[in-house]
């Protein structure tokens, strides 16, 4: 093989290779090192490169696979990370001038968990500010999609979808408050998977909001996020949220037996009037529903009323608590944030206590309806967004109270389960062609609180019976 | 409601010691309007008896 097309191999793929010793992680760092020095100029998905201390770490893992050490399938398997998510000596900046200098002396859980598997940690990646806002708010540049340059790779985990997408990680972690696991991988073609909240540690990664902030994988394929979910979920004693409940192997799970699954189509998502749901969208979802059914699942529509709002509601309870963990920089420090995000966060600062009472509220009775729907369903399913990547807008500001209200309904299209806290994942269900550019649509699939395992089920067997994920960027 | 003017912006930034001034203004107030009346446009009267839990809690999935 050569060493260009290593990059190109799923983590599976990989791992079959570093395991039978055809392959060293050596080698495979050193491809990916090349690819991210020839294409990463292009999608800027990196903050920070680890190159030296990959290349030692892979030599180490190197020689416990040769005595007969080995640790399992992400052994030697280079990763990249959000740069949310601390690293012991290695700075961990939010993409956020203000916080260009701190270096955490300890690894997040999830990192820590991924090192323990034997993974290789590439780098750092690009983010939107804070993990707020579009990707223009980075203040390391925006990262680009490898589908188009010029589109959104999706927010906020803009560069675990962009260097994913671009085989310049094998896999890689996001943080997803609002939708960023989601929203990047279905803009880059990838699998997301936002777990249950409380299934993985969020200790060591910088919050957005306590109780609504989940860590999860960013892959290529499912049985990659599959590994890679099953690398970093489980109890931490340093994050007492997280469920004392047994982690299966989500992996060996992946069988493609869906018979008689019960899925429910969101109907309120399926609605260019009110949501904004593009046609394409719509079209690709419905003949998904018919490949399930085709798989032996039984479909029904299913109504979440409150679906539309979840937005707004998700909106007004993230930034309302984000800009309370630090508001001393918002008052000292206001020219060190990038405008858009300073906008958002004084506008934060402004909602009423009564609105933020009134959105928790709202959000008990959006996880009641949610947990009712799973009594008649094993799964929900709905666009993961109204329409493809958008083009990036690289001037920065909020044009009109319209523009702030469309991006509320946006933020519908992923609301459901941040505020119910259950398991959704996004996963490729067709392409639409803009000028002349193909580009990735998705479906979200939502289950059962803790059923990851039904989830990635479902998802790979959807995705063996498609071509969608044999589907990727040319970045030349 | 009608929509929050600039100045009652800014006065509302002064109440919680913010100096909300342009070219962050106006944005501001598109943006905090936009909340408010989304937040506004849902109603739903039996939220007056709803705990507002944030979090599942053990057994409430059941």
């Amino acid at each position: 093989m050569l060493p260009e097309e290593i990059p190109l191999l799923s983590v599976v793929e990989l791992a079959n290779y570093i395991e039978k010793k055809e392959i060293t992680p050596l080698e495979t760092v050193r491809a990916y090192l090349s690819r991210i020095e020839k294409f990463d100029p292009k999608l800027n998905s990196y903050i920070t490169v680890l190159a030296d201390q990959a290349e030692q770490d892979a030599e180490i893992a190197g020689q416990e696979i040769s005595n007969g050490n080995y640790r399992g399938p992400l052994h030697g398997v280079p990763v990249a990370v959000k740069d949310q998510i601390h690293s012991e000596g290695i700075r961990t900046t939010d993409a956020s001038q203000i916080r260009t200098d701190f270096i955490p002396n300890e690894d997040a859980t999830v990192l820590a968990n991924l090192k323990a598997a034997g993974a290789i940690l590439l780098g750092k990646l690009n983010m939107s500010e804070f993990a707020l806002g579009d990707p223009i708010s980075s203040a390391f540049g925006p990262a680009h999609n490898p589908w188009d340059l010029n589109r959104s790779p999706g927010t906020s985990s803009t560069g675990s979808g962009a260097a994913t997408a671009g085989f310049l990680c094998a896999t890689s972690l996001g943080e997803d408050t609002g939708g960023s696991i989601r929203g990047p991988a279905a803009n880059c073609g990838l699998v997301g998977l936002r777990p249950t909240w409380g299934r993985v540690s969020r200790y060591g990664v910088d919050g957005a909001c306590w109780s609504i902030d989940t860590i999860g994988p960013i892959s290529r394929t499912v049985a990659d996020c599959a590994i890679t979910i099953g690398a970093i979920a489980g109890f931490d004693p340093k994050d007492k949220y997280t469920r004392q409940i047994s982690v299966p192997d989500y992996y060996a799970g992946l069988t493609k037996d869906i018979t008689g699954m019960k899925i429910g189509i969101v109907k309120e998502l399926m609605d260019t009037n009110t949501m904004g749901t593009d046609p394409v969208v719509i079209a690709a979802i419905n003949a998904a529903l018919e490949v399930f059914a085709g798989l032996g699942a039984e479909i029904q529509e299913i109504s979440l009323p409150l679906t539309k709002h979840t937005g707004a509601v998700v909106r007004t309870i993230t930034h309302t608590e984000r800009v309370s963990l630090h508001p001393e920089w918002l008052r000292e420090r206001p020219q060190e944030f990038h405008h858009n995000t300073r906008v958002a966060f004084m506008a934060a600062n402004l909602i009423p206590a009564q609105v933020y009472y009134k959105a928790q509220k709202l959000r008990a009775v959006v996880r009641d309806q949610v947990l009712n729907a799973f009594k008649e369903v094993d799964l929900l399913i709905q666009p993961t967004s109204s329409g493809p990547a958008n083009l990036m807008n690289l001037e920065p500001g909020v044009r009109s109270l319209e523009q702030a209200k469309k991006a509320l309904v946006e933020g519908g299209f992923r609301g459901l389960y941040s505020l119910s806290g259950a398991p959704a994942l996004s996963i490729p269900c067709g392409f639409t062609s803009e000028s002349g550019t193909d580009l990735p649509l998705a479906m979200q699939i939502a289950g059962r609180h803790f059923e990851e395992a039904t989830v990635l089920r479902a998802a790979y067997a959807y995705e063996q019976a498609t071509t969608w994920h044999n589907r990727h960027p040319s970045i030349e | 409601m009608a929509p929050l003017s600039n100045e009652q912006v800014r006065a509302l930034g002064y109440a919680v010691n913010l100096n909300i001034e342009e070219p962050d203004l106006t944005e501001v107030t598109h943006s905090i309007n936009a909340i408010l009346d989304s937040m506004a446009a849902i109603n739903l009267p039996e939220t007056n008896l709803v705990e507002p839990i944030p979090i599942l809690l053990s057994g409430m999935e059941d």
